[in-house]
């Protein structure tokens, strides 16, 4: 029986393969061009141009600094997003509060040990990886995201309790959320107010200097290039999606005297 | 491009579609999660090779790490096997 599947799949993937070669062979319509575009080259030529800065994100790396410069608005609204359902979960689970000493009391001694090693690596991961966005390839959402595995693991290993005990309660994560979007906000305007303070020009989503727009971010951080905005942007995306995720997990996770607790502050509201 | 890294996706494209196969036939919704983590894997390999280093890394935390995680809470609030 086992083998009858592994043939089928085998044979899905041959017809996705097949697919793939008529799509190849222009049979489904035309394909993207090979060379560079005009468009993607401007983007290439212009994400980091000192010569340049009024096109110029400053930013030794393209993608983000589409992402969160020349498209920032996109990405804003991509983010709310994402914050509006998890907005929506912890209103489903209002009244959601964690008990400590109903749960398991985590993995075996073995894993604890050697995820302790783990820990401080991929937190070492997720926070270099969204403070070098501008640089390497990364950004807030994948550091995020990292460092929203990393609460997972340990609730998983350690158990919940050890997580809650350690301060990380879902009102507490709800609050970091919320610090780390107010932060993405507050960026994303911190120019324009800078502007209409000094009566100067300025726009929203700002980063360096602009035509008509003489205001800048700070570029240089010692000798390190800071990308303007990009790097606040990455740090407080980071600290959203980290905060989000992790909560999202928590909520999902509750146990049955919890849900039990929350439904009674549920009809307490109505 | 060359041909080593283009086969190397191949060969991924390929486990990724088996791997999708097996995790949908799949009466063990335990068994289902893992697959998918591997279909998932195999899609950030190619992710890397067709250079979007970018869409890697938020695919390797997302779809092996809360997805996963997520998806087996809730099969624990439900039941494992499907009949």
């Amino acid at each position: 029986m086992r083998i009858r599947e592994v043939v089928i799949a085998v044979s899905v993937a041959l017809v996705v393969l097949l697919l793939a070669y008529v799509i190849e062979a222009g049979g489904l319509g035309p394909i993207a061009p090979r060379e560079l575009r005009e468009l993607a080259a401007s983007y290439l030529v212009n994400a980091y141009n000192p010569w340049n800065v009024t096109q110029s994100a400053l930013s030794l790396e393209a993608v983000t600094a589409i992402v969160w410069d020349y498209r920032g608005l996109d990405t804003f609204f991509e983010t709310s997003v994402l914050f509006a359902s998890i907005v929506g979960v912890s209103l489903v689970f209002r009244g959601y509060r964690e008990r400590l000493g109903i749960g398991g009391r985590g993995l075996s001694e073995i894993v604890k040990t050697s995820t302790r090693v783990l820990l401080p690596l991929i937190l070492i991961a997720g926070v270099s990886v969204a403070l070098h966005g501008h640089l390497t390839p990364g950004g807030g959402f994948q550091g995020g995201s990292f460092i929203a595995v990393l609460l997972v693991l340990m609730s998983i290993v350690f158990s919940l309790d050890f997580v809650v005990e350690r301060g990380l309660t879902s009102g507490r994560l709800l609050a970091l959320r919320s610090v780390g979007l107010i932060g993405v906000l507050a960026t994303s305007v911190a120019l324009l107010a800078a502007g209409l303070a000094l009566g100067v020009e300025a726009y929203i989503f700002q980063n360096v200097a602009r035509e008509g727009s003489e205001l800048s971010m700070p570029q240089w951080l010692l000798d390190r290039p800071t990308g303007g905005t990009l790097i606040f942007f990455n740090m407080f995306e980071a600290l959203a999606v980290a905060a989000g995720l992790a909560l999202a997990f928590l909520v999902l996770s509750l146990r049955e005297e919890e849900v039990r607790e929350a439904l009674g502050v549920g009809e307490w509201y109505e | 491009m060359e041909v080593v890294p283009i086969s190397i996706a191949a060969a991924a494209a390929l486990l990724s579609v088996a791997a999708t196969y097996l995790a949908v036939r799949s009466g063990d919704l335990l068994a289902a999660v893992v697959l998918s983590a591997v279909q998932s894997v195999a899609y950030a390999l190619i992710y890397y090779i067709l250079m979007a280093p970018d869409i890697a890394l938020v695919y390797i935390p997302v779809s092996v790490g809360v997805l996963p995680a997520v998806t087996v809470l809730l099969i624990k609030k439900t039941e494992r096997y499907e009949v």
